[in-house]
């Protein structure tokens, strides 16, 4: 169990954009903006015996109508919580876990 | 104390510039005392606690105001660890001459503030801005009166620093005002004077235009500057009533303790300060004048005050509201009629005459707990899942309710001993819930087993109403009238899933869910743009569900209606419930098990499967 946090693939970083919050697609109306921080990059050399066995069965198709998920870049701790003022000006709106702060090959 | 009564300061504090050099005895300002009666004349003192290094410099005339350098200013009295040195003087006032003069609360004190700069004082200018310097302070030129009192000098208007440095100007002083104002200049002393008693409830606030003249030989010069005075208020008016004196209060299906009822509207000239909380001026008491322990036990009256302009001439008053109020919860059988009379007393206005009686006629009528003679009749088709809502009941004016408590259980109707357990187990079929906002009881579906049983034909139930304080009760007939159509298939399976996991009408559609009241799920097409109340989403029943409102059957069960009932934080745009659930959600709203999301139908390919097709297609 203790091996299971993930691992720092080389090439899964945190990357960032800046955004308007109607740019998110959310719904909300406002003229509020934000950085998002996404994770981006290849997690092949996070692979472990797993992930290649998984190859392997995939291409020689013996995992009939199956394709298990891969080691993916993905966030594992998110920004604080956004919050903003909408159009209307009456209601606040908070976002959770919207963007990333740190990345890892999960 | 009491030989200082009626002697106030019109200003809250004095200000005034002293410069090195300036010598013994010339005046730095003056200050000034209003009195009570023609006899009084004030006496000043300055006062310490503790004297501060620099008290002996100043000598403050006790008969005059007048408050003069006692010795000429040096150099080397000026802290020089300061850029500017102030030197706080109290003041106070007495109508007697006093041996010792400790500042206290018995005294009217006033504030003198002087501000030392080391420097010598400016010469004698010639431009507009220095003449005018020499005519007015730079602020500060605001003073109140108390209204009703004795006239006399409000304040000096020459600068008393600045009278030496131009020896041959001649500066003299006038007022004028736009409206009628009882003020004037003593030309002898140039002091501003109050000429005659005012009255706050007529004007609350003078502006007089204050005009300075500089004369020289070769030169005149006018300077204007406009005063603020304000008249301070005092009970001098009684209350009254407008109109009536008597309000007529029946009291039904409202019988919620704190409710109130009926306003009583005293007026009252006067103002009445909100701060500080101690001070009672103008505040009124008010008294139940009965002995009645009954009535003193269930009512009291609601007082309230505030403040308004318009009818009273646009200058302020008090409008003072009395509401009846409701000490307990009133039994429903409480039936009579009784005359409540309040007494409002102005304690502060000076004459007998400061009371004000109110009557408050009040009918109480008993609220009969009874259903309207009807039996009530549902229908209910048999493919009908649990949780689904038949019907609501409730006694009659329930709705109105406030403060009555009636709780609905369910009876069967008629115990026939020679009927099977099989029959008998068919009213196990339906159940009743408490409403949680209103007096009503809810039916909905409990078995269906029992409900999609051929030999269960139509259900006959009793619905006992009872209400809590005096457990008064009162039943009535109903019928649920079941359809014909058994499902053989639906018997089969009891599983029962979430409408709200639907994403597409056509899913939805087909989807036994819980509470359904059809044995399907129904469908609701949002059509707004954004974040609308009307999202899309699957329910078991669009009459409540989702209506934004958790009731008594959706709350059973968190799988019922979780767009109404989830606590859990919503996933995309969305705004919360008051108390739980979506108010309203963009695109569509879905959940699993209590998590709910909303998203735009347009976007489903989530981030990592994008980024892993990648990895993929990199790989091979």
């Amino acid at each position: 169990e203790q091996r299971m946090k993930p691992v720092e693939g080389r090439g899964c970083l945190l990357k960032e954009v800046h955004l308007n919050v109607t740019d998110l697609g959310l719904g909300y109306r406002t003229k509020e903006e934000l950085i998002f921080r996404y994770c981006s990059g290849p997690c092949s050399d996070a692979e472990t015996n797993y992930d290649k066995i998984l190859n392997n069965l995939t291409h020689s198709k013996k995992l009939v109508k199956d394709t298990p998920s891969r080691t993916c870049c993905r966030p594992i701790t998110f920004d604080d919580d956004l919050s903003f003022l909408d159009d209307n000006n009456e209601d606040y709106h908070i976002l959770r876990k919207h963007s990333a702060r740190k990345c890892g090959c999960v | 104390c009491e030989g200082s009564v009626g002697l106030y300061f019109p200003q809250n504090q004095y200000k005034e510039t002293v410069y090195v050099g300036q010598s013994a005895g010339t005046p730095v300002l003056q200050v000034h005392a209003m009195v009570e009666s023609d006899s009084q004349r004030p006496h000043f003192y300055l006062c310490y606690l503790r004297p501060p290094t620099y008290a002996p410099w100043f000598h403050l005339d006790e008969t005059t105001g007048i408050l003069s350098m006692n010795k000429t200013l040096e150099w080397s009295d000026f802290d020089s660890a300061y850029k500017f040195w102030k030197l706080p003087l109290s003041v106070i006032a007495a109508t007697r001459p006093l041996k010792k003069f400790l500042c206290g609360l018995s005294h009217p004190t006033v504030q003198v503030s002087l501000t030392f700069i080391n420097d010598t004082a400016p010469p004698c200018g010639q431009t507009r801005p220095e003449l005018k310097k020499l005519c007015f302070p730079d602020k500060d030129l605001s003073s109140h009166i108390k209204e009703n009192r004795f006239p006399g000098a409000l304040r000096q208007l020459r600068q008393l620093t600045r009278l030496n440095v131009c020896p041959n100007y001649t500066i003299s002083y006038s007022v004028e005002s736009d409206v009628p104002a009882p003020f004037a200049v003593n030309d002898n002393t140039t002091e501003l004077v109050v000429t005659a008693p005012l009255d706050r409830e007529e004007r609350e606030t003078y502006s007089p235009m204050l005009i300075c003249t500089v004369q020289t030989d070769t030169m005149i010069d006018k300077f204007f500057v406009t005063l603020h005075i304000n008249i301070y208020d005092e009970d001098d008016n009684a209350p009254y009533v407008s109109g009536t004196d008597t309000e007529d209060v029946v009291l039904e299906f409202d019988r919620k303790q704190g409710s109130s009822f009926g306003n009583l509207v005293v007026y009252d000239r006067d103002t009445t300060p909100r701060y500080p909380k101690s001070q009672s001026q103008n505040r009124f008491v008010g008294n139940m004048m009965t002995n009645d322990s009954w009535i003193n036990e269930m009512f009291t009256i609601e007082y309230s005050f505030k403040e308004e302009k318009a009818i009273f001439g646009n200058v302020r008053g008090t409008v003072h509201e009395f509401r009846l109020a409701l000490k307990k919860d009133l039994s429903v059988t409480e039936y009579r009629t009784l005359q409540l009379d309040y007494l409002v007393n102005d304690t502060t206005y000076p004459h007998p005459e400061g009371t004000v009686m109110l009557h408050y006629n009040i009918t109480i009528l008993p609220v009969p707990i009874h259903f309207t003679n009807v039996t009530y009749l549902f229908t209910l088709t048999r493919r009908a899942n649990v949780y689904s809502q038949v019907g609501r009941i409730c006694v009659d004016n329930s709705l109105k309710f406030q403060g009555i408590n009636v709780t609905y259980r369910l009876a069967v109707a008629e115990k026939t001993e020679n009927v099977s357990d099989d029959v008998q187990s068919c009213n196990a079929a339906i159940s009743i819930a408490q409403s949680l906002k209103d007096m009503v009881g809810v039916l909905y579906v409990n078995d269906t087993e029992a409900l999609r049983r051929p030999e269960c034909q139509d259900l006959q139930y009793v619905v006992i109403a009872q209400e809590q304080q005096n457990l008064l009760q009162a039943s009535t007939q109903i019928l649920i009238v079941l359809d014909n159509d058994i499902n053989k298939q639906g018997l089969e399976d009891q599983r029962f899933l979430s409408c709200a996991k639907g994403r597409q009408r056509g899913d939805c559609e087909n989807i036994r869910g819980l509470g359904a009241t059809t044995g399907r799920c129904q469908w609701r097409q949002g059509s707004a743009k954004g974040i609308s109340e009307s999202y899309s989403t699957c329910s078991p029943d669009l009459r409540t569900c989702p209506d934004g409102f958790c009731d008594a059957v959706e709350s059973k069960d968190a799988s019922i209606c979780p767009q109404d009932c989830t606590i859990e934080p919503v996933i995309g745009g969305h705004e919360k419930g008051i108390m739980s659930g979506i108010r309203a959600g963009h695109g569509t709203c879905y959940c699993y098990s209590e998590k709910c999301f909303c998203e735009k139908d347009d976007v489903e390919e989530a981030m990592c499967d994008e980024v892993c097709k990648t990895i993929i297609a990199t790989a091979v």
